[in-house]
């Protein structure tokens, strides 16, 4: 299984358009999976038993949603999900069309992983906020967010790696995407060259999110 | 200022109901420092929780500034809140946020405007020593400190009451005295009520005008410090007492006398006023002190001594009656022969 290097100038191309497509995918399911998931995490949290907006129902129902998608694997997810892909995007094939079912992986994937970490917080530290006055929205903006921002950060790293991995899926409904080009070439064609660059440059990037992830984590953290 | 009325507190368990505080009455004065004791499990510490409310009582009413808390809810209780500061035993600072950011997160929750916040977070800085530190986050600071800072966003809004939550108990010998002192200053100097709760009653001796023992959720004792000190009515305040103020004779010495061993106990300015001596130039006794100390509690002179009679019964107990006369406390531990 010898590097042809021939091969990867000829596929350079269609490399840069997957590495290309995969960013689209990962950027535009983080952006709705921050901009659901954050406030969905956070109103799992407050809305917990013992806390400042404690309220079963809401906590209940949003726990329920959350883990009925969590539970369905994301092959069925992306196939289950194409009408609704279909009315968002207009169509069912490419990385645009492919990053609706891996936001709705991301949102309650992300959820949870705020909720933990707004979870890791003393409970002391929004009992002192209660007791101070302060309001709730002050409590999520002053006290949960900055107390919990190092591990939120660590959280969103974890999310993009996983969505780099479920990205890999999104070929099947024609997505595209880096891991798309590793199946149909490297997995279907038995092209070992263009799985080995596939994957080392996964594995590079996955390298460098981690790093970026735990380098801005620890520069974050006042503790 | 404050009015504590037939309060409980009855919490849920898998072992069943467990009750929290049971059936207290007290009430803070307006300008005083009030001590409430007991050990862990006791129920002090949500007694005072109740106060403010970060735990909702049971049954029973809390009144701070004649208002009543229990019948306030969301807003109404939030606006309650910023006149009523707390402390706590693990200070509890948002730790991402500098010391003038966690002073003013207090002063924004009142609706200060911005262009008023940052000179009173200096003037509250000053106030509790910390000018230095303005822009340092709290794991960068001392415990001490970290509790000037907890002080001061407790006061920052002007509350008419702080609640001091085992606030020195994470602290040093030396650091506790130094934000005892701080705690009395801010007494004086702005008339502040405050109500602390403690297991050390070193604490309450310190600074503390009046204060209640705590045992099984209910108060058991409650009055003067002083008076307390002086004359503890139930077996866990002198218990308390004793980890302070100790007149324990070793058993060695006990057995060696074969005279009339007596505690006595003067309050206040009869403390140095040489009763001893009257009693022995006027009485045939002779008198041996074992143990003997003149304890300072609120500035108010308590003396206490353990001493030996010797003489014959009738003029011992005829000395004793005289000291009592004289407004001594006298408690005889163990009868001559």
């Amino acid at each position: 299984m010898g590097i042809e290097w021939g091969r990867i100038i000829e596929l350079w191309p269609e490399i840069q358009v997957a590495f290309y497509q995969t960013l689209i995918m990962i950027g535009i399911s983080l952006g709705v999976a921050l901009v659901i998931g954050l406030p969905l995490g956070i109103l799992l949290f407050i809305t917990d038993r013992g806390l400042f907006w404690e309220n079963r129902p809401v906590n209940s129902v949003i726990g329920f949603v959350v883990n009925i998608v969590r539970s369905i694997p994301f092959i069925i997810l992306l196939v289950a999900l194409i009408p609704l892909t279909q009315l968002i995007t207009g169509t069912t094939i490419g990385p645009v069309a492919a990053s609706v079912s891996l936001s709705v992986a991301a949102i309650p994937f992300f959820a949870r992983i705020v909720e933990t970490a707004l979870r890791d917080i003393d409970k002391g530290v929004i009992e002192a906020a209660i007791a101070v006055g302060a309001t709730p929205w002050m409590i999520i903006k002053d006290v949960l967010l900055p107390e919990a921002k190092a591990s939120l950060i660590q959280g969103i790293t974890l999310t993009v790696i996983s969505l780099i991995a479920y990205s890999a899926m999104a070929g099947v409904v024609g997505g595209g995407g880096i891991g798309d080009l590793a199946i149909r070439f490297g997995y279907y064609r038995y092209d070992n060259t263009i799985m080995i660059v596939t994957v080392v440059i996964l594995i590079v990037l996955v390298q460098l999110i981690q790093q970026a992830g735990d380098f801005t984590a620890k520069k974050l953290d006042k503790r | 200022m404050i009015q504590i009325e037939q309060l409980s507190k009855t919490y849920q368990t898998k072992h069943g109901t467990v009750k929290g505080v049971d059936d207290v009455t007290l009430e803070v004065k307006t300008g005083e420092i009030f001590g409430i004791v007991g050990y862990s499990g006791a129920g002090k510490s949500s007694l005072i929780r109740c106060i403010n409310l970060l735990e909702r009582p049971t049954s029973g009413i809390v009144k701070v500034g004649g208002q009543d808390l229990t019948k306030l809810r969301g807003d109404g209780l939030r606006k309650a809140r910023l006149k009523i500061g707390m402390i706590f035993q693990h200070f509890y600072l948002i730790s991402q946020k500098t010391v003038a950011e966690n002073i003013s997160f207090a002063l924004r929750a009142a609706g200060t405007p911005s262009k008023n916040i940052g000179p009173r977070v200096d003037e509250l800085l000053e106030m509790v020593g910390l000018s230095d530190k303005r822009n340092v986050y709290p794991a960068q600071l001392s415990g001490g400190q970290k509790q000037r800072v907890g002080i001061a966003r407790a006061l920052a809004n002007e509350p008419a009451v702080l609640l001091c939550d085992e606030a020195t108990s994470a602290l040093d010998p030396n650091t506790t005295l130094s934000i005892l002192r701080l705690l009395k200053d801010i007494n004086r100097k702005l008339n502040i009520t405050i109500v602390l709760i403690t297991h050390e009653m070193n604490v309450v001796k310190e600074i503390c005008d009046r204060m209640a023992v705590m045992q099984g959720g209910r108060v058991i004792e409650d009055g003067r410090v002083y008076d307390i000190f002086a004359d503890p009515k139930t077996a866990l305040t002198k218990e308390f007492i004793s980890s302070v103020v100790s007149f324990n004779v070793p058993e060695e010495i006990l057995e060696k006398c074969d005279g009339t061993i007596v505690k006595v106990l003067f309050k206040g300015e009869v403390a140095g006023d040489g009763i001893i001596s009257d009693m022995l130039q006027s009485y045939p006794v002779k008198g041996n002190f074992l143990h003997g100390a003149i304890e300072y509690i609120q500035e108010l002179p308590l003396g206490i001594f353990v001493m030996e009679l010797k003489g014959g019964q009738a003029d011992v107990s005829q000395a004793i009656h005289y000291l009592e006369q004289r407004e001594a406390i006298v408690e005889v531990m163990e009868h001559g022969n």
